[in-house]
């Protein structure tokens, strides 16, 4: 079963692969076992995503980059502004890194 | 809200620590091991502010072993509490008469048994004789126990099992022995078999040459059995240690020339999430996607370093961004790298005007972390 790893890249996934990598590098795990735990993450938070959040978001900005490659997108906003219904937050640079959502219902 | 967000990711966490429990016990890491992921990575996210200091929690989960059922005995306090551990009179019925008959050892029980059935006059049954020896827990021996006394003291505590248990111990331990023993001699002799398939090999191109001196390659064909012992010598136990001695010289001097466009291509896929810091716009797959191939774009500046690539003009074109890239993060704080992760369901494009919709992303601003089911972007090019 294939996961998303953007996931990872959150700074939940970061804190859970610095965890992991301590503990490999200490030997209380194994490279196998850790990699068994990043995709369960992988899952749950795709699943946590899906099924426990409801809140809806508008992004405008100004484009500065944007690139598509493996079937990811990535864009570069500059002078942004993200909207919803709590949140009102201006931004000079942000970097959206999105997967295709198709993919993961193969 | 960002309550909700710490919630979501300790449920996020609960949920991946009961999902991987059983790996972690097929794996043989254990309770502990898991035990000290969930708390590093707790401590983790509350240093980085992902979540706040007192997690609440609705209820804890642990596992806890059920009290036994079985405990008629004991009056049944209220307040049971999850640790307590349970005494031998909870574990052990107090009840004396049925355990010690049932242990199913031949070699110590024929003893027991066949005594006293010789002498039957004397007692209506073997199994009440059994009984009453047993009965004296302090080791009094009866009249028709003399030749198993000593197991007659062991067997109130029901130690005879533990008895034919470490013979069994040793012999386990012996096996074992031997058996690690008796692979190293297989390991030889794996390895002597090898040897048949070696020649087959290197027949047909001499696929592994030895071009580390001229001399070899005529050895290698008037003589394969020298060459295959000395690849075999590395083959066995240590893989290819050996083999890949010899080859490596030959594919280092290559592998150095052709790579004009990346001096460090290597290292970005082995480090993917240091690279966004500095975005370089020309290397788009190094950082980003992890599963990028080389760009075939080649980039002019780490070109600059390469001898060879002196006689073209530099093109300058990671000036402007590098200028803004540092412009900007002098006013942002240098840890928050403001960041979308989502997934797009639909990207559109007229003319400069992108429209773009998201799902299921996290978003990292201003030193947040906010979820969202849907998003729904406008970008102006």
């Amino acid at each position: 079963m294939s996961t998303f790893e953007l996931y990872r890249r959150s700074r939940i996934g970061m804190c859970l692969t610095e965890t992991l990598d301590e503990m490999v590098t200490n030997e209380r795990l194994s490279p196998d076992l850790a990699i068994q735990v990043l995709m369960q993450f992988d899952r749950s938070m795709t699943d946590a995503l899906e099924n426990q959040v409801k809140s809806k978001v508008t992004i405008k900005g100004h484009l500065h980059t944007y690139r598509f490659c493996d079937n990811v997108w990535t864009f570069i906003l500059k002078d942004a502004t993200f909207k919803s219904d709590e949140l009102n937050e201006p931004v000079k640079r942000v970097k959206i890194v999105a997967c295709d959502s198709k993919l993961l219902q193969q | 809200m960002a309550t909700n967000v710490s919630a979501v990711y300790i449920q996020v966490v609960d949920d991946v620590i009961s999902k991987i429990r059983d790996e972690f016990i097929n794996f043989g890491a254990g309770e502990s091991a898991l035990a000290e992921l969930q708390a590093m990575w707790e401590m983790k996210m509350v240093q980085a502010g992902a979540i706040p200091g007192n997690i609440e929690r609705p209820a804890p989960q642990k596992n806890v072993a059920p009290t036994p059922v079985h405990d008629l005995n004991v009056p049944y306090e209220g307040p049971i509490e999850e640790y307590e551990t349970p005494t031998a009179d909870m574990l052990f019925p107090p009840t004396p008469l049925q355990t010690p008959i049932q242990t199913p050892l031949p070699g110590t029980d024929s003893g027991m048994y066949n005594i006293p059935t010789g002498p039957s006059d004397y007692a209506p049954s073997p199994i009440a004789d059994i009984r009453n020896s047993l009965d004296l827990k302090t080791g009094r021996p009866s009249p028709y126990m003399q030749p198993p006394s000593p197991w007659m003291s062991q067997r109130p505590l029901g130690v005879d099992v533990n008895v034919a248990y470490v013979d069994g111990r040793q012999e386990t331990d012996r096996g074992s022995s031997q058996h690690a023993m008796t692979q190293d001699f297989f390991m030889n002799s794996s390895g002597k078999r090898k040897r048949d398939d070696y020649p087959s090999r290197l027949n047909p191109g001499g696929y592994l040459p030895q071009q580390d001196g001229s001399g070899d390659i005529t050895i290698e064909f008037s003589l394969p059995q020298n060459v295959v012992n000395q690849l075999h010598k590395g083959s066995p136990k240590h893989g290819q240690g050996s083999v890949t001695s010899k080859v490596i010289p030959d594919r280092g001097q290559p592998a150095v020339l052709p790579q004009s466009d990346g001096v460090q291509d290597d290292y970005d896929d082995l480090f993917p999430f240091q690279g966004v810091t500095t975005e370089d716009y020309n290397t788009p797959g190094d950082h980003v996607e992890l599963r990028a191939p080389t760009p075939a774009v080649a980039t002019p500046k780490p070109s600059k370093d390469e001898a060879e690539e002196d006689d073209e003009p530099s093109l300058n074109e990671d000036d402007d961004d590098d200028d803004e890239l540092d412009d900007d993060q002098d006013d942002d704080e240098p840890n928050t790298q403001h960041l979308v992760l989502a997934l797009f369901d639909k990207v559109t494009r007229t003319k400069s005007r992108w429209k773009c919709t998201l799902k299921d992303g996290i978003m990292h601003l201003n030193n947040r972390d906010i979820l969202f089911n849907k998003a729904n972007g406008e970008f102006e090019f």
